[in-house]
C-alpha cells in the first residue's frame, strides 16, 4: 500500500485578474521525494510554489491543496523565495530562531538546521555580513528549524546567482533533509534539477505538461517542448542546442 | 538581552530630569534670570509633571516611530517624516477653527485628539497607498510622498490660522512649533499614560511576531504571522500614539525617526528588547530636548522643544539618510 502523500495538490490554478498564471495542476508528495518544478521563465513555476504554500489569497487561487496532518500549516511546509529577506540587524542564528515562531523556541532544533546547512561555527555573524549564497543557507536552515518535525520545503529557485560550490553544499543539505519529509523547488536547470530530484513536473504557459520520475521526465524531448527551443543530451546533462540559434 | 543599553537610556532619562528640574527662572535683584539649583517643593512638583509630560510624549512618539518603521518595512519612517504629525495637526487646527465659527467657547482636550486622529490616520493610509504605488521599494519614496502630503496638511493648517481671530492665531502657531505645555493637565498626563502604556504593552506582547514580520512578506506568512492582522495594530498604534502627541504638544519633529535608531545601537534589533528601548530612547531624547530649551535663556520666552528636536533631529535624520545606515 502507498503511503499518504505529505502534500496533495488537485487541480490548482491561479489568476491575476484575466491573466491565468496557472491553471489545472496537479501533484503528490510523498516523503522521502525531492520534486524540481522545471520550465521556461513566466511558465508558472512561482505561482505553483506560492499556491502549494498557501501563500496566495483564495480569491486568485484555485483547485485544492492538503497536507497530510491537521496540525496547524506553518508545522508542515516552509517556503524559502527567490531572494530571502532580512531587515533588520538580525545574526544568523537570529534568523534561523525566527522559523520557530510557531512551532516554540527549541534550540537544539536550530543548532541542527544550522548544521544541516554547514554553517554552526558562522550563526553568530550577522546575516548581512554573509555572502549571497551563504544568506542562502541561512534562508533554509531558517525553513529547516520550521518543519523541524517533517514537513514539505518549498524552495523558489534556490541556486539562483549562487556559484557551484555553494549550490553543491544546499543540494547537499536538501537530500538529507528530504529523507525526513520532502523537498519541492523550482530551477531553471534542467541539468541540475536532473541531478538533484528524484521527481520532476514540467510546466508550460502555466500548465503541467510533464510529471513523474525525474530520470524519465527530464529527457531532450520534453524539454524541448517546455523550452519551446530544442535541448540535446550531452553527457548527463541537457543543454540548449547551440547550433540552432534562431 | 543587553543590560548595558537599557541602564544608558535609563542614566540618559535621569540626568536630563535632574537638569530640567533644576534649571529654571529665579528672582533676581528687579527681574527673574535662569538658575541652576533645586527649586522649593511646589515648584519641583510642577517641573517633575513637566517632566513626567515629557517623558511620557517621548515615549510614545518612540513608539509611534518604531510601528512606522516595521509596518511600512521602512527605517527612515516617523510621524514627523510621513507627513503623520502634520495630518494631525490639520485635524486639530480644523477642529479649533470649527469651534470657533460656531462660536463653541472652548473644545476640551478629548475634541482636539478626535481631530488629531482623524487626521493623523487618514494621512498614514494616503501616504502608505502613495509609497507603495511605485515598485521597487525605495525607502525614499514613501518619505517623499510624506513630505508632499505633510506640506500640503501644513499649508493647509495655516490657510486655517489666518481665518481664526489673533488670539486663536497665536496660539496655533505656538503649538504648531511644537510645544510643551508649562502645566500639564491631569486629563492630559493621564490620556498619555494610558496610550503610551497601551502601545507599549501591545507591541511588546507582539515581539516575536515584530521579529518575523523583518523577513520578506512570504517568509513571515509562511512562518506562521498573520500579516494583516499585524499591520493593522502597527497602523492603529503608529497612528493613534502621534495623534496623541501631536494633541498635546503639537508637532514634535524627529523623535519618532531617532528614537528607535537610538535604541536599535543599544539594545539590538529584537523586538522584545526593541520596544521599550525606543519608548526609552524617545523618552530620554525629548526630556532632554526640553531640558536644554530651558538652558537657552533668549530673553523673549523659552524655545519650543520641537525647535530644539528639529534643529538636533534634522541634520542626524540627514546623516542617517547619507550615510545608508537606514539601509541596515
Amino acid at each position: 500500500m502507498t503511503a499518504a502523500p505529505l502534500l496533495r495538490a488537485e487541480k490548482v490554478g491561479l489568476r491575476f485578474g484575466e491573466v491565468v498564471a496557472l491553471s489545472d495542476a496537479s501533484i503528490s508528495v510523498h516523503e522521502g521525494e525531492t520534486w524540481a518544478i522545471v520550465g521556461a521563465y513566466g511558465c508558472g513555476k512561482s505561482s505553483l510554489l506560492r499556491v502549494l504554500a498557501a501563500l496566495e489569497s483564495p480569491s486568485r487561487a484555485q483547485g485544492t491543496v492538503a497536507y497530510a496532518r491537521s496540525s496547524p500549516l506553518a508545522t508542515q511546509r516552509a517556503f524559502v523565495p527567490q531572494r530571502p529577506e532580512v531587515g533588520a540587524a538580525f545574526s544568523a542564528r537570529d534568523v534561523v530562531r525566527l522559523g520557530r515562531f510557531a512551532i516554540g523556541r527549541d534550540e537544539s532544533a536550530v543548532d541542527r538546521a544550522l548544521a544541516d546547512v554547514g554553517l554552526l561555527h558562522r550563526a553568530h555573524l550577522a546575516f548581512s555580513a554573509l555572502s549571497g549564497g551563504e544568506r542562502q543557507r541561512v534562508a533554509i536552515a531558517r525553513a529547516f528549524a520550521q518543519v523541524d518535525a517533517g514537513g514539505v520545503l518549498l524552495l523558489d529557485e534556490p541556486f539562483s546567482g549562487i556559484d557551484p560550490a555553494e549550490i553543491a553544499r544546499i543540494a547537499c543539505a536538501l537530500r538529507v533533509r528530504a529523507r525526513r519529509g520532502a523537498v519541492v523547488l523550482s530551477l531553471h536547470d534542467p541539468g541540475l534539477a536532473r541531478a538533484i530530484a528524484t521527481h520532476a513536473a514540467i510546466l508550460r504557459g502555466g500548465r503541467v505538461i510533464q510529471t513523474g520520475d525525474a530520470a524519465e521526465v527530464l529527457t531532450a524531448v520534453h524539454l524541448t517542448a517546455a523550452y519551446a527551443h530544442p535541448m540535446q543530451q550531452l553527457g548527463g546533462w541537457i543543454v540548449p542546442d547551440l547550433a540552432d540559434g534562431r | 538581552m543587553k543590560p548595558r543599553g537599557f541602564i544608558v537610556l535609563l542614566l540618559a532619562i535621569g540626568i536630563a530630569s535632574f537638569l530640567r528640574v533644576a534649571i529654571g527662572p529665579a528672582a533676581a535683584g528687579e527681574g527673574m534670570r535662569l538658575a541652576f539649583g533645586m527649586p522649593d517643593a511646589e515648584i519641583l512638583g510642577l517641573r517633575a509633571q513637566s517632566v513626567l509630560s515629557a517623558a511620557l510624549l517621548g515615549g510614545a512618539l518612540g513608539l509611534s516611530g518604531l510601528s512606522l518603521q516595521v509596518l511600512l518595512r521602512n527605517p527612515l519612517a516617523s510621524p514627523f517624516v510621513l507627513g503623520v504629525s502634520s495630518g494631525a495637526g490639520f485635524g486639530v487646527a480644523l477642529v479649533l477653527a470649527l469651534a470657533w465659527s460656531f462660536s463653541i467657547p472652548a473644545v476640551a482636550f478629548g475634541g482636539e485628539v478626535a481631530g488629531a486622529v482623524a487626521g493623523s490616520l487618514a494621512t498614514l493610509a494616503l501616504v502608505a497607498w502613495l509609497g507603495r504605488a511605485r515598485e521597487g521599494h525605495d525607502p525614499t519614496t514613501l518619505v517623499l510622498a510624506g513630505v508632499i502630503i505633510g506640506s500640503i496638511f501644513s499649508a493647509g493648517t495655516m490657510l486655517l490660522e489666518q481665518l481664526v481671530p489673533f488670539g486663536l492665531r497665536g496660539d496655533l502657531l505656538s503649538w504648531m512649533a511644537g510645544r510643551l505645555p508649562e502645566l500639564p493637565t491631569q486629563s492630559a498626563l493621564w490620556t498619555l499614560a494610558l496610550s503610551a502604556a497601551g502601545g507599549l504593552s501591545v507591541l511588546w506582547f507582539h515581539a516575536n511576531a515584530l521579529d518575523v514580520a523583518t523577513l520578506s512578506d512570504d517568509e513571515a506568512i509562511s512562518t506562521g504571522v498573520n500579516l494583516v492582522r499585524l499591520r493593522a495594530t502597527l497602523f492603529a498604534i503608529g497612528g493613534l500614539l502621534a495623534a496623541i502627541a501631536v494633541a498635546y504638544a503639537g508637532p514634535i519633529g524627529f523623535v519618532g525617526l531617532i528614537g528607535p535608531h537610538l535604541a536599535r545601537r543599544l539594545v539590538g534589533a529584537r523586538h522584545a528588547e526593541l520596544v521599550p528601548a525606543a519608548a526609552l530612547a524617545g523618552a530620554a531624547l525629548l526630556v532632554g530636548a526640553d531640558a536644554l530649551r530651558q538652558g537657552i535663556d533668549l530673553g523673549t520666552g523659552r524655545l519650543p522643544v520641537g525647535v530644539v528636536t528639529a534643529l538636533a533631529g534634522g541634520p542626524t535624520f540627514l546623516w542617517l539618510l547619507r550615510s545608508g545606515r537606514w539601509a541596515r
